[in-house]
């Protein structure tokens, strides 16, 4: 895992909620499936991911070494589980998210509401 | 019971998945596909969803990763020709497939463009791309093959004068147009939103 690599990373700016969610989800080994029930609960059922649009995420973020395959593959289905580089991905968008609430709780006022 | 039915439907992707979904509703579940045939068994109707997936740009590995990804989601997944084709030994140059281009043969892709995905019913449409990038990301690759071919049909008729070929690359450019349109209209969404 290169300095150079995650400082680039850490330059990118915002996630996609869907990234940060599936990021997330891979925080504990879950396969494609898992993942998209694990995203639908936490959200309540607002963010629905089609199979192809996870599909596309995951390869995108094992990529970039964000998550990565685990466990046997043989005859189960594909694991994935986070990296250390994107479990500081994963931080560093909480701090920004967190900066951004304050900012939002602060102007709307109150706790936050739709 | 079960029910054998002809039909050939070539680009027309979505009228394709919205017969399979007529059938479904009426009780027909899709077994198999042969390259005109559908054989459906009988089901409690409206038990199952139907949707087509374009994957003629994906490399033979990637394209089964894809499908068996599909069928660990839970999905029932098919191969299906989008061309008429019969010959045996094909290879044919795709250039507007992913990584500059692929060879498809009839021992790997060929004869394989499309994946039938059935879904069982749960009361929500069933969509396989969500969020408005990919969105955009899977309509270019549904656009590219069809520019491609006008353009190659547009440079035919200016080069050899052949009017015949320029009406070609016109209807071809029609659902280039389609898409293009879609296209237009995901990313003004995409503007503001991400899904």
């Amino acid at each position: 895992m290169g300095g150079g690599c995650l400082h680039d990373s850490y330059k990118g700016g915002a996630l996609t909620e869907v990234m940060f969610y599936v990021l997330l989800a891979t925080f504990t080994p879950r396969h494609g499936y898992a993942i998209m029930q694990f995203i639908e609960e936490k959200t309540g059922g607002r963010l629905e991911l089609g199979a192809g649009t996870l599909y596309g995420a995951i390869n995108t973020l094992a990529k970039k070494n964000w998550i990565e395959p685990c466990g046997e593959d043989q005859g189960r289905k594909k694991e994935y589980r986070v990296t250390e580089l994107g479990r500081r991905i994963a931080e560093q968008e909480l701090q920004r998210l967190r900066g951004l609430t304050q900012v939002a709780g602060e102007i709307i006022g109150g706790n936050t509401h739709e | 019971m079960s029910k054998k039915s002809y039909r050939f439907f070539g680009g027309l992707l979505q009228t394709q998945s919205n017969w399979l979904n007529k059938m479904a509703e009426k009780g027909h579940r899709l077994v198999r596909t042969g390259k005109m045939s559908y054989e459906f068994e009988d089901c409690e109707p409206g038990t199952y969803q139907y949707c087509i997936e374009f994957i003629a740009e994906k490399s033979q590995q990637s394209a089964q990763q894809y499908k068996q990804f599909l069928e660990d989601v839970g999905y029932k997944v098919f191969y299906k020709n989008i061309n008429l084709n019969y010959s045996i030994g094909k290879v044919r140059y795709r250039p507007w497939a992913e990584k500059g281009g692929r060879i498809a043969t009839n021992a790997t892709t060929f004869n394989k463009e499309l994946l039938i995905v059935e879904k069982r019913n749960d009361g929500k449409p069933f969509e396989l791309h969500t969020s408005y990038e990919d969105r955009i990301a899977y309509t270019k690759t549904l656009r590219n093959p069809w520019l491609l071919m006008a353009a190659l049909f547009l440079i035919l008729a200016i080069v050899q004068k052949l009017w015949p070929m320029g009406i070609i690359a016109v209807l071809l450019f029609i659902p280039v147009l389609l898409y293009q349109r879609e296209l237009a209209k995901l990313s003004k969404l995409a503007k503001t939103r991400e899904w």
